[in-house]
């Protein structure tokens, strides 16, 4: 793990945003309509949708718009929304921040849930503890995030037991019980399934462990069971963990999408499906780039994390 | 593969995957009625005897329009994934046997592309090429094109300082012979592994972009749609979702758990552990 | 709906509204002063640029904060509001508007003639985007003749003046406001409605407190209104149900059932002219020949679709643009489903074997789609293969609106019978697509709106629509209702059916 190698994985991160952006943008100008006409809709005459168009600066060629776009970034002025009015950091940057709630929240719950029970299914391989697991992990693996989502409606928030809010978002320094029961479901659908991947993952992992050579010198020497998982087994299964854990990120970064539509969440996963719809450019490209941002350095600190627990990986 | 029946979720696996070959081959004769009729009388009930698992909002017959369904929802997975498969085995092949610089600038746009977050990619796409099943098909495609290129890279690599391989290369073989007839068919396992639980990832986008609105449109019974379309009135008649809903989530850990025992199968160190 | 009789003066002149409005009978008890009433709506308040503004939850947030020189009344009729009474001459070609002495907006300049003509010229500024200058392109100049006088000026005459200037995207704005940065205007409001705007978060929740200063004496009771995003209709439904908030702008069809036998809910169903109609291409095949179009007519089972699109909350309509609430309109045949005279005509027609067409419907709202895939299913005895094509919303009013030869829309109702007209059907309105293009039928609503004789604007009328009926430009199936719904102790809030107007400054909460 050299420095050089680390510059050039930078630069490559560089690079791919770069690349993201300009396909973004370049999608955007190839779709019909843009946001001057959908945000007059029925109602704009062609001259109106014309002045609207130039008050948003959407008759210039695309090259100065995209250019404009790229010098504002890198001053750090991501533009202004077309549809909403107000400067595009400010909406991203609290759309993010409800995201990130969320998704931290699943993921922490999901990390103290799921690796316990890889563990537990691992160590009883073979029981009927490890198939009840195997079964629900599966399970989880195999339901879409909307379909999650419905059936917990269905059953917890519907007008029979009206256990949960259906919905909407309470920030936790607004009322942390309204915070609480609020992110329960959408932290729930976007858990129930990472917990499904990340338990498999474990549990596999663990198995190969438990079953290498060194464990059964391990186990040979005497030491208790105890000892040989929590000193031995743990550590070397925790590499590939951090794998998978970054692998989801990717699926978080899609699954949000879903569950914040479907649950009113204010985030960037509902924020982008409102920009494509509405052709607000400049959203798309902010949010884009935000989430490939996130994804790509989330990998790259993985692999980080990886390599300084595993020794035995190298990296050219 | 008759390994693969042994294990419990081979069995359980492939009792799913025949009963979705079922609805899609035979579905949409046996289904009671038309997929589209409404019946508005009976409209929003559950499961009876005139309609086993009850009606939508328009009184259409729900098992009918699932059965109806089955071949675009599932037809779509099926198709994603082999045109991904497809595409990503021929760039990872290529990348794999050529080596040197072509393999480099390959693996370096692989990595780019596998930068961008799996549905992120696909919305973007979708939203290009304006909503409609070929067009996410193709979406999803494109998708899995780049991680289906790595596997199918790094299988070729490992077979290819297997002996083999290298008696073929010292024998004088010709390239194409080489790939066709030594390479492929060895590195094919891991792939086809990948590609069956990639059919149950690809079964979960196409119906979530359905439910999106980006993928098949109304009047389709694509399952994803039938879901989006029976929500609001889920707290009416819960089966307008939960009958597609389910449909979706059992083909989906069909694939899921016939992949897993096809992988368990074929791996060595697995298979001598039991 | 109540029908005032309006005599010759009443047209032209308006006189000063009494404290409470015309039509509501319902008060329930004395008001009390206070409270904030929570509304959630599902729809983005994208913008509070008054001039612009379309979206369904903006409506109330501008009606809240502006005002205009009128506005429309629960009765259908322009009502003062900033104006307190106004006059037109005898030919309809010149309108003089009184306004109210110590008005003030809310940073505390005073609100002037001279704030009026700038707000008008802004809007007839073709170089500034306003969406009321479809119904003010007649006004040929606007001049204060004093600090509390206005006068218009046509070019040519135009009886409803009184019925523009009450246009949601025509309310007052200042000078000041005018002559800076119109961008401002997105996120700034400087109004003279009953509130004013204390915060605003488009994504969450847009915060409108009392404006102590409304010209209206002790009014609005309430302290401050709340508007709650939820993007998620049934998420809305839940919370608003569980007590979340107080009440919801736009209640869905599918939910009305649930939310009205709630307990402690007061749900309301208002009649409204709003439509869905069935754009068929008059200068190409196949709906160039009357018949195919009459055929279809006969071919779509309209109580079926108010019972099951509409969940039995609107009314059958016979394809007459003109909902029953407007005063000039005619006695309506109804057209029965009859698919087997249907398959007749389409063979009159030259389709013995039934006819193959495509029907275009956008994705927003979800009711083009849900009246397509019925129209496709109940058309199809009578030999129509109808195929269902749905597209994005923008895809649709780039490359369909105005264009295609066969698809849904979906209009608001509009305030007047000239401004139904105008809106579609006349060979020059604003959003023509029929291409119907009668000269007679343009000539008709030209005589309607430029005379004031009672007697002679209803026979114009009255032959308008005998047009209408006869060629059939749009299948027109129902009307559909305005649905709110909120808890029972929201005391004395009106809902128009055009869904423009909300008079929140009478509304209080019944709670102690």
């Amino acid at each position: 793990m050299t420095f050089g190698y680390l510059l050039r994985r930078l630069a490559a991160v560089l690079l791919v945003l770069f690349i993201v952006t300009f396909a973004v943008f370049a999608i955007t100008m190839i779709l019909p309509g843009n946001a001057a006409i959908m945000i007059l809709g029925e109602y704009g005459t062609p001259e109106s949708v014309a002045a609207l168009e130039r008050q948003l600066g959407l008759d210039r060629p695309w090259y100065v718009q995209y250019a404009d776009w790229v010098g504002g970034v890198l001053r750090g002025d991501l533009g202004q929304s077309l549809r909403l009015s107000l400067p595009v950091s400010e909406v991203v940057g609290q759309a993010f921040w409800n995201s990130a709630v969320l998704a931290v929240t699943a993921l922490v719950a999901v990390t103290v849930i799921a690796i316990p029970l890889g563990v537990v299914a691992a160590i009883r391989r073979g029981t009927a503890a490890d198939l009840v697991i195997g079964l629900f992990a599966y399970i989880g693996a195999s339901m879409p995030e909307f379909v999650t989502a419905t059936l917990l409606l269905v059953f917890l928030a519907g007008p029979a037991t009206g256990l949960l809010p259906a919905g909407g978002f309470v920030a936790p320094g607004e009322s942390f019980a309204g915070f609480v029961s609020h992110v329960l479901l959408p932290a729930g659908t976007l858990g129930l399934i990472l917990t499904a991947h990340i338990s498999r993952q474990v549990r596999s992992e663990m198995s190969d462990v438990l079953a290498s050579d060194y464990i059964r010198a391990a186990r040979l020497k005497g030491l208790r069971e105890r000892r040989v998982i929590r000193r031995h087994a743990l550590p070397n299964s925790l590499a590939p963990a951090v794998a998978v854990i970054s692998l989801d990120i990717g699926y978080l970064l899609g699954g949000i999408i879903v569950v914040e539509e479907i649950f009113a969440w204010p985030g960037l996963g509902r924020l982008l499906i409102y920009a494509l719809e509405n052709r607000d450019l400049p959203v798309i490209q902010a949010v884009t780039l935000l989430l490939a941002t996130v994804y790509a350095l989330s990998n790259l600190i993985a692999d980080i994390v990886i390599a300084l627990l595993d020794p035995r990986v190298r990296y050219a | 593969m008759p390994e693969i029946l042994r294990s419990p979720t081979g069995i359980a696996g492939a009792v799913l995957l025949s009963l979705v070959a079922v609805a899609v081959l035979a579905g949409s004769f046996v289904a009671p009625y038309d997929p589209q009729a409404f019946h508005p009388a009976t409209r929003l009930t559950g499961p009876s005897a005139a309609h086993w698992l009850g009606t939508d909002q328009f009184g259409r017959d729900l098992l009918s329009r699932l059965l109806n369904g089955a071949p675009s929802t599932i037809g779509f997975g099926l198709g994603a994934t082999l045109l991904g498969v497809g595409a990503g085995t021929v760039i990872g092949v290529i990348a794999g046997t050529a080596g040197g610089w072509v393999d480099s600038v390959i693996m370096r746009v692989l990595d780019g592309l596998l930068a961008v977050p799996e549905l992120l990619f696909t919305l973007l796409i979708v939203t290009i090429l304006g909503g409609g099943m070929g067009q996410a098909m193709l979406a999803v495609a494109l998708a899995f094109t780049p991680g289906m290129a790595r596997i199918a890279r790094s299988s070729v690599l490992s077979i290819r300082t297997r002996e083999y391989v290298l008696a073929a290369v010292a024998r004088g073989e010709p390239g194409c012979y080489i790939v066709l007839r030594e390479v492929l068919p060895n590195a094919l396992g891991p792939i086809i592994v990948e590609a069956t639980i990639r059919v149950s990832f690809a079964i979960m986008i196409g119906a979530t972009l359905g439910f999106l609105g980006l993928g098949a449109q109304p009047p389709s019974t694509e399952w994803g749609l039938m879901v989006a379309e029976g929500r609001q009135f889920m707290f009416r008649n819960p089966w307008v979702v939960a009958v597609p809903g389910v449909a979706i989530a059992l083909a989906a850990l069909g694939f899921n758990l016939f992949g897993d025992a096809l992988r368990d199968s074929l791996d060595p160190r697995r298979s001598v552990r039991g | 709906m109540t029908n005032f009789m309006v005599t010759r003066r009443g047209v032209m002149i308006g006189m000063a509204a009494a404290s409470t409005l015309p039509g509501l009978g319902w008060a329930q008890g004395t008001p009390k002063t206070g409270g904030t009433l929570k509304i959630s709506h599902s729809t983005r308040i994208a913008t509070l640029n008054v001039l612009t503004n379309s979206g369904p939850a903006e409506y109330p947030v501008m009606d809240m904060v502006y005002s205009g020189l009128t506005r429309i009344g629960p009765d259908n009729q322009p009502m003062a509001d900033l104006a307190e009474s106004w006059e037109g001459n005898a030919d309809a070609t010149e309108f003089t508007f009184k306004l109210r002495s110590g008005l003030t907006f809310h940073d505390g300049t005073p609100c002037t003639a001279d704030d009026v003509v700038a707000t008008y010229e802004a809007i007839l500024n073709p170089d500034i985007p306003a969406s009321a200058l479809s119904v003010l392109n007649m006004v040929d100049t606007v001049e204060a003749v004093d600090d509390t006088t206005v006068r218009f000026t046509l070019k040519t005459p135009y009886a409803d003046l009184p019925t523009s200037t009450a246009h949601t995207n025509a309310r007052i704005l200042s000078r000041a406001a005018l002559s800076g940065d119109l961008a401002a205007l997105d996120t700034q409001v400087n109004g003279t409605g009953p509130f004013r705007l204390e915060s605003y978060d488009s994504a969450r929740i847009t915060r409108l407190v009392r404006n102590e200063n409304y010209y209206m004496e002790g009014r609005p009771y309430l302290d401050a209104v709340e508007m709650h995003l939820f993007p998620d209709l049934a998420a809305e439904t839940t919370n608003f149900l569980s007590g979340d908030v107080d009440a919801m702008l736009t209640v869905q069809q599918a939910d009305y059932e649930r939310i009205s036998s709630s307990p402690g809910i007061a749900a309301k169903r208002v009649p409204s002219g709003r439509y869905v109609n069935v754009v068929m291409r008059q200068d190409q095949p196949p709906f160039d020949d009357l018949r195919v179009r009459k055929a279809l007519a006969l071919a779509v089972d309209r109580q079926l679709l108010v019972d099951i699109v509409l969940e039995g909350l609107g009314r059958p309509a016979y394809d007459n643009i003109l909902s029953p609430e407007f005063k000039y309109r005619i006695d309506t045949p109804e057209i029965p489903y009859d698919p087997e005279q249907a398959k007749a005509l389409l063979a009159e027609a030259g389709h013995p074997d039934g006819i193959k067409l495509t029907l275009v419907a956008s994705n927003r709202p979800a009711i083009r789609a849900q009246v397509a895939i019925a129209i496709k299913q109940m058309a199809l005895p009578a030999g129509f293969d109808i195929e269902v094509e749905t597209m994005p919303h923008d895809t649709y009013l780039a490359n369909v609106w105005r264009k295609g030869n066969f698809y849904m829309a979906y209009w608001g109702m509009q305030p007047t019978e000239d401004a139904t007209f105008n809106l579609l059907l006349t060979s020059n309105a604003s959003y023509e697509d029929s291409a119907w293009m009668n000269t007679e039928f343009d000539a008709l609503v030209e005589k309607g709106r430029s005379t004031t004789d009672e007697a002679e604007r209803a026979a114009a009328y009255a032959a308008a629509q005998e047009l209408i009926l006869r060629d059939t430009p749009y299948i027109i199936p129902f009307f559909e209702d305005v649905v709110t719904a909120s808890r029972d102790d929201v005391a004395d809030w009106t809902v128009h059916p055009i869904s423009r107007y909300f008079y929140m400054e009478n509304a209080w909460l019944d709670r102690a």
